[in-house]
């Protein structure tokens, strides 16, 4: 059986993660009331308390309490921490696809195993990050390592409260937005993960609206070469960004969004754990068909991150 | 009417008076513990019988278990045990089987004495012993009665053909990339939710679940108790258990009252607040009958669990540097822990790692900061690994102590092995230093964690003897009495009973459990294998045969 049968008619899952205060509720409740929240989505919480469904919007409610319909076509189910059974109970329901709020102190990859159920997949760990206070909470004697490894395995991370700590950055070659971003409900109903070792390889039926690519890096390469391939990349490419030791010019923490490219130089005593670059193709909506037909891009990124590891 | 028990020695766990060789009883409660000849009068005048059938035993406090899971045995006991350990339960002793061999020819012989078409349900395997599980192996003892075998651990079963169409699995449906595998039969992790809810019209069947209880209430008696504790009610659905525990649970023929200590987080999910917890906890109590009885007493969970190696350690952790899970952020522990130590509530807190303890410790000292409490009963519940420093902190904050001490004998050799390594394995149960601090220790099953035998936990407490026949961490062996005060008079104060039974002196119940042996001066290996011959409940005997 091959990957794509697999995913084309199973139901994604969309994990939303975060530690205990990061937002998670703050960000379900947007998305509910969000105009564009398309039908067939269902919003799994775990627990209906702080949940803000307008009274306009509710349209029905199952017997035992624990499935809430909407008026936009979409449902809210309350899970009680048995996932395989809430997925059981929405098999015989019109949903297609699902956005998962996990508890506060899981860890997404454990989560994301349990989404590889009969007649589902997983399409994407986001993890909200506090901007306050993720400095202090990641040293916390009891909870730090389960932050940190939170963070570790999100596929996209979403800050929060940045207003409180404006210029908060995580050093993560993970993509990163602001809770604030306007695109930020329809970027994470549309991030898609693929796995590392079939992105390239990845076939028609499971072309994403975004992609992104990571090359770590194994040996230092010139500043003149970085600056070339990422002056030269497929229009495709939104974002790139990263920390690459170079020859020459030492540590760069690159920057590229659009057509500006920001490279400085990067300095701190402690040596960053990762080195490498991350690529985000974001086709805008209106191209998107046509860059998924073409795969245009593909080939353009895999050459170019093989020119990275070649050193020329 | 009066009756006067003789025996050949009464243990009474009455410190100022540790001996006797009678017991007189009044409706269902002591009148005097002591020599017969002192008893005149009570005597005088009165009509009165002389029970001589316990003359040559020795009649001990009745025992308690006050952690088990009714709910949860309920739905294991229908099934057939097949396990590396020895399990006494009433139909019979579960002898161990400890090679594949004796694991197959186990399974022949139950398929061959059941009527053909009944699903068959085997609890217990672990590759460990029994080698490893597949469909096919199951299908050489039948492939056509549905068979399911379910892993020690419960974590994973294994199901042949009939049982996958008995279920309604389709394995053109199942897709690879899973926790299925499904050419083996093999449901694991979210997999086995899978198996399991296509199972539940088998397993959780009214008359099935019913069929349970009754087995559990036969384990219960036959495991010497008289009373237990629940320290979970309401683990699945509240109202659904505490309906099938009045039908089962309750009436003159059951030999053991319950103490219920209901799920805290179960009890407010669904949009109440923590804060509204107690109040609703202390609406439970109006259902209380005779035998089952909820006091003012909470069930709360720090740390993940103790057999899927998710305790939450202290550095330097686990050998392969996985980390322990939590089961609620601790601030929202510490948010349930305010809620009810505000409201005068004794806590009862899950706690498996050393880690778990030292956050649940951290919590309970902020709560005497902010209201200090004497003898508020805050118990550390499993208590698998802890340090030394962290007994006097136990003493000092006035908690109290339930180990699972069967841990010890079942996983520490593993642990040491393939877990937090050698040192802190053998040290699991640290609770010869809990009663050298003065601490109210008791030990539990966790049933069906490990045996509802407290001759067992007993034997394990004294001897500290692993599966594979190593002393483990000598030095935090009991002594017998101290072990036989943790099954029972500890153990009634753990569940907020101490004022009516737990010991043997004038007033409280006349509950005993009656032996064979002397426990506290026979052999210490024999201990776990002393013959009970009876139980007494409130002054009733209920043999066992």
């Amino acid at each position: 059986m091959s990957n794509s049968a697999v995913s084309s008619d199973s139901i994604p899952i969309t994990l939303i993660g975060g530690y205990l205060g990061a937002g998670k509720t703050t960000l379900i409740n947007k998305l509910l009331s969000h105009p564009g929240l398309p039908p067939g989505t269902a919003v799994l919480v775990n627990d209906f308390g702080d949940i803000n469904i307008d009274e306009s919007l509710i349209r029905s409610e199952s017997d035992d309490g624990t499935v809430i319909g909407l008026s936009n076509g979409c449902i809210c189910c309350s899970i009680s921490d048995d996932l395989s059974k809430a997925l059981d109970a929405l098999r015989e329901m019109p949903v297609k696809h699902i956005i998962l709020e996990t508890s506060g102190v899981a860890e997404p990859l454990r989560v994301w195993r349990h989404c590889h159920y009969p007649g589902f997949i997983p399409k994407a760990a986001v993890v909200l990050v506090d901007a306050s206070n993720h400095a202090k909470r990641s040293q916390d004697k009891y909870v730090g390592s389960l932050v940190c490894a939170q963070v570790e395995q999100a596929h996209l991370l979403v800050l929060s409260k940045t207003d409180l700590n404006p210029g908060f950055e995580l050093n993560r070659l993970t993509p990163q937005l602001s809770n604030q971003d306007p695109d930020l409900i329809d970027t994470l109903l549309e991030w898609r993960h693929i796995d590392e070792t079939s992105e390239i390889a990845s076939s028609s039926s499971l072309q994403p609206a975004f992609r992104t690519y990571t090359w770590h890096q194994a040996q230092d390469i010139t500043q003149a070469l970085l600056t070339d391939v990422l002056s030269t990349l497929d229009e495709s490419v939104d974002r790139v960004k990263g920390l690459v030791a170079t020859e020459d010019a030492g540590l760069l923490l690159i920057n590229r969004v659009g057509d500006s490219l920001n490279m400085r130089c990067y300095r701190q005593s402690a040596q960053p754990e990762h080195l490498g670059l991350v690529f985000i193709c974001r086709s805008s909506r209106s191209h998107e068909m046509h860059s998924a037909a073409s795969g245009l891009g593909t080939s353009s990124i895999a050459s170019q991150i093989a020119r990275l590891d070649a050193g020329n | 009417m009066l009756t006067l028990y003789k025996a050949r020695s009464v243990i009474t766990m009455n410190p100022s008076m540790p001996r006797a060789s009678a017991v007189l009883v009044r409706d269902g409660n002591i009148l005097e513990v002591g020599e017969p000849e002192r008893m005149q009068p009570w005597l005088e005048g009165q009509q009165f019988t002389v029970d001589e059938q316990f003359a040559d035993k020795i009649i001990c406090p009745g025992f308690i278990d006050p952690h088990l899971h009714p709910s949860m045995a309920a739905v294991l006991l229908p099934m057939e045990f097949i396990t590396a350990m020895r399990w006494k339960l009433p139909w019979g002793d579960v002898e161990p089987v400890t090679d594949p061999a004796a694991f197959d020819a186990r399974m022949q012989a139950l398929h061959h004495s059941k009527p053909a078409e009944e699903p068959l349900f085997i609890w217990g395997y672990h590759q460990l012993w029994h080698g490893e599980m597949d469909k096919a192996r199951i299908h050489q003892v039948s492939d056509q009665r549905p068979i399911i075998v379910w892993h020690r651990s419960f974590h994973e079963l294994y199901m042949n053909d009939p049982a996958m169409s008995m279920a309604g699995i389709d394995p053109a449906q199942i897709k690879p990339g899973l926790q299925i595998d499904i050419d083996q039969g093999h449901f694991f992790e979210v997999g086995l939710g899978f198996a399991i809810n296509r199972l539940n019209p088998w397993i959780l069947a009214p008359e099935k679940y019913a069929e349970g209880l009754r087995r559990l209430k036969q384990v219960v008696h036959h495991g010497g108790h008289t009373s237990i504790g629940d320290l979970a009610t309401g683990m699945f659905n509240l109202d659904a258990e505490a309906k099938a525990l009045t039908e089962q649970l309750e009436g003159d023929d059951v030999p053991f009252r319950t103490r219920l200590v209901v799920h805290g987080t179960r009890l407010t999910q669904g949009g109440r607040k923590p804060e509204e917890g107690p109040t609703m906890a202390a609406d439970l109590l109006r259902h209380n009958s005779h035998r089952l009885s909820f006091g003012h007493h909470i069930k709360l969970f720090s740390d993940g669990a103790f057999f899927s190696q998710l305790a939450q350690m202290q550095e330097p952790g686990y050998i392969d540097g996985h980390h322990g899970e939590w089961l609620a952020a601790p601030e929202e522990l510490e948010r349930h822990i305010r809620a009810y130590w505000h409201a005068g509530y004794q806590i009862h807190v899950h706690v498996t790692g050393d880690l778990g303890l030292e956050l649940t410790l951290d919590i309970l000292q902020k709560m005497q900061d902010e209201k200090p409490r004497f003898n508020h009963g805050f118990t550390f519940e499993h208590f698998g690994f802890s340090t030394p420093e962290q007994i006097p902190r136990i003493k000092a904050l006035g908690a109290q102590v339930s180990a699972n001490v069967y841990y010890l004998h079942e996983l520490s050799d593993s642990y040491a092995k393939s877990g937090i390594g050698y040192e802190r394995a053998s040290q699991m149960a640290r609770i010869g230093s809990c009663f050298a601090a003065g601490i109210n220790t008791t030990v539990h099953s966790d049933f069906t964690m490990a045996p509802a035998e407290p001759l067992n936990s007993m034997w394990v407490a004294v001897n500290r003897i692993s599966h594979e026949d190593q002393v483990m961490g000598a030095a935090e062996k009991l002594t017998q009495q101290q072990a036989l005060e943790a099954i029972t008079i500890n153990a009634a104060q753990t569940i907020g009973m101490a004022d009516i039974t737990g010991s043997l002196r004038a007033g409280k119940r006349a509950d005993f459990t009656v032996l064979d042996d002397d426990p506290l001066n026979c052999d210490p290996m024999a201990l776990r294998d002393i013959g009970i011959c009876a139980t007494v409940f409130e002054g009733r005997v209920f043999p066992i045969p």
